[in-house]
C-alpha cells in the first residue's frame, strides 16, 4: 500500500514480477517450471552475477548505437531515502526510491513500459543529481517528460518552483501553471503523474493549511523529506486550528504563505494573521511577490 | 500482464537499435556470467562478452524482422559467447605462455581475512565452488555452465552443443557429482 506510484503508469506490483520474464521465451518457463535449480549443488545459483557496472553501456557503444536509443541509470542515496535515477541525453528520464522496487529488474521494467527505452545500469550519476538532492533544489537539472501532456508539465514545473523547506496548496500550482480553470483533481493527478518524484519536490505541495496531500508519495516518506527541510508541522498545526491561512507584517504590509521565508522572518510583534486573502487586502495589505498567494 | 514491457524479440523484431539494448538488459548478465565460468577469471571476460554482443549486433543487422522474432535470445547469444570463448582459447594455446583458458587467480589465496564468520564461510564455499568448476574437463564444465549459471534448457544446451540430450543430461549429472567436493573423481571420469 506505500506504493502510490500511480499516474505514471511505472508503478510495480508485487515481488519479483520481474524476475526471470521473457528470458527466453518459453523454453525457460519450462526449464524453471521443472526446478532448474533442483539437482544444482547449492551455490552454483550464486554465480549468476550481474554484469559490471557500465559494461552494457560499453557494449551499446562499441556496437556503435547512438545514446539516444537508451538510457542509462544510476542509484543515488538521498540524504532521506536512496533513487534510481535514470537519463538519458543530459536530462532525467525517470527516478523513483528504491524502496519500491523488488528490485533493480522491476525498476528497469517499469522504465521500459513508460518510455519505450531501457534502462542500463551505471556507476555514473547524472551529473548534478547528487548536489540536487543534497540541497533540495533541482534548478540545475533538465528533466526529460516524455509523453505527458502539455499541461502536466507545467504543473510539474510550477512545483518545481516550490523552494527547499517550503509549502504551496494545490490552487497556487494551477495559477503558477498557467491553469487557473483546473480543478485541484487534475493538478494533483499531475503532480501524481511525476516521473521523477522526491527529486521533483512533490512533497513540498499541500492543501490549504500545508497538510499533505496526495502528491504520490507515502505519507511516512512525505513526512521524513518535510522534516528533513525543517518544515515546523507543530506550528502548520497551530495555523490550521486557528484558521491561519497567512501571515501578514504590519511593518511592511505584505502578506505571505506561512512557509515563506519572509513570512518566518516576521518578529512576533509585528505578525498579523489572516484568514482570506479578502481579509488581508481590506486590511490593506499587499501579496509578496516571492511566495505569490495570489496573482500579482 | 498487460502492463507488461514487450518482450526482447518484438523489440527487436520493432526496431533494432532500442531492441538491442533491451537484449543486452536482459541478457548481458546471462552472458557475463557463463563467459566469466568458462574462462575461469575475470582478466579476459569483458573483451568475450563486448565480442559476444558485437557479433550479435552485425548479424541482427541483416536478420529480417520475422527473424528476429522467432529468436531464442538466450540460447542463441549464448550460442554466440560458446563459440567466442572457443576462439579465445583456441588463440592462446596457439601463443607462447598461453595457459589453458582456465585463470587461477581466482583460486582460494586468502589466509584468513578477518571478517565476520558467516560470511567468510560463504566467501569460502562460493570460492571452492569457483575453483571446482575450474578444474572440470571442459566437456562437463561447458554444459554444467549453460544448464545452470546459464540457465537454459537440456534441450537448448543440446542443440548448442550439438549433441543428444541424453548425453547432455549425463554429462551435467557427472560435472554436478564432482562439483559436489569430489573434484578428484572428475579426473578418472574423462573418458569422453
Amino acid at each position: 500500500m506505500s506504493r502510490l506510484h500511480s499516474g505514471s503508469g511505472g508503478g510495480p506490483e508485487g515481488p519479483d514480477r520481474a524476475t526471470r520474464r521473457a528470458v527466453n521465451g518459453e523454453d525457460t518457463a519450462k526449464a524453471s517450471a521443472a526446478g532448474i535449480t533442483g539437482g544444482a549443488p547449492p551455490g552454483l545459483d550464486a554465480l549468476r552475477v550481474a554484469m559490471p557496472a557500465d559494461l552494457a553501456i560499453r557494449i551499446m557503444q562499441r556496437a556503435g548505437v547512438a545514446d539516444r536509443e537508451y538510457d542509462r541509470y544510476a542509484t543515488v542515496d538521498g540524504p532521506v531515502t536512496r533513487l534510481f535515477v535514470a537519463y538519458g541525453r543530459g536530462a532525467v528520464t525517470g527516478s523513483a526510491p528504491v524502496e519500491w522496487y523488488a528490485g533493480p529488474d522491476a525498476f528497469e521494467e517499469a522504465h521500459l513500459h513508460r518510455t519505450g527505452r531501457s534502462a542500463l545500469p551505471t556507476a555514473k550519476p547524472l551529473p548534478g543529481v547528487v548536489g540536487a538532492l543534497r540541497t533540495g533544489r533541482d534548478r540545475t537539472l533538465r528533466y526529460d517528460y516524455g509523453g505527458l501532456p502539455e499541461a502536466q508539465r507545467r504543473v510539474l514545473e510550477a512545483v518545481r518552483a516550490i523552494p527547499r523547506g517550503q509549502l504551496r496548496p494545490v490552487g497556487w500550482l494551477g495559477r503558477e501553471a498557467g491553469l487557473p480553470e483546473a480543478t485541484a483533481a487534475e493538478v494533483l493527478a499531475a503532480v501524481r503523474a511525476s516521473p521523477a518524484p522526491v527529486l521533483i519536490p512533490v512533497h513540498r505541495v499541500g492543501d490549504e493549511t500545508g497538510r499533505p496531500v496526495d502528491c504520490g508519495l507515502p505519507p511516512d516518506l512525505v513526512g521524513r523529506l518535510r522534516a528533513h527541510e525543517g518544515v515546523d508541522e507543530d506550528r502548520l498545526t497551530r495555523f490550521s486550528a486557528d484558521g491561519t491561512r497567512y501571515l501578514g507584517s504590519d511593518t511592511t504590509r505584505i502578506f505571505c504563505y506561512p512557509t515563506c521565508a519572509h513570512a518566518r522572518r516576521i518578529t512576533d510583534r509585528h505578525r498579523v494573521p489572516f484568514g482570506s486573502v479578502d481579509a488581508a487586502r481590506v486590511a490593506g495589505y499587499r501579496p509578496c511577490r516571492s511566495c505569490r498567494p495570489v496573482v500579482v | 500482464m498487460d502492463d507488461m514491457p514487450p518482450p526482447v524479440t518484438e523489440l527487436l523484431a520493432a526496431d533494432l537499435d532500442r531492441g538491442f539494448a533491451e537484449l543486452v538488459r536482459t541478457h548481458g548478465g546471462a552472458v557475463y556470467a557463463v563467459l566469466l565460468r568458462l574462462s575461469g577469471g575475470p582478466r579476459d571476460v569483458e573483451d568475450l562478452v563486448q565480442d559476444t554482443f558485437l557479433r550479435a549486433y552485425t548479424a541482427l543487422r541483416d536478420y529480417p524482422p520475422e527473424r528476429r522474432l522467432a529468436l531464442r535470445p538466450r540460447a542463441w547469444l549464448l550460442a554466440i559467447g560458446t563459440n567466442v570463448w572457443r576462439n579465445h582459447v583456441r588463440t592462446l594455446t596457439r601463443r607462447p605462455a598461453a595457459e589453458d583458458g582456465v585463470d587461477v587467480q581466482e583460486l582460494p589465496v586468502k589466509d584468513g581475512r578477518p571478517g565476520p564468520e558467516r560470511r567468510a564461510e560463504h566467501t569460502w564455499e562460493r570460492e571452492r565452488l569457483v575453483a571446482a568448476l575450474a578444474e572440470l574437463p571442459e566437456h562437463h564444465r561447458l554444459p554444467v555452465v549453460l544448464r545452470h549459471i546459464g540457465e537454459l534448457s537440456y534441450a537448448e544446451v543440446a542443440e548448442l552443443l550439438d549433441a543428444p540430450v541424453g548425453t547432455v543430461k549425463a554429462q551435467v549429472s557427472r560435472g554436478l557429482a564432482a562439483l559436489r567436493g569430489k573434484p578428484q573423481l572428475a579426473e578418472g571420469e574423462v573418458i569422453g
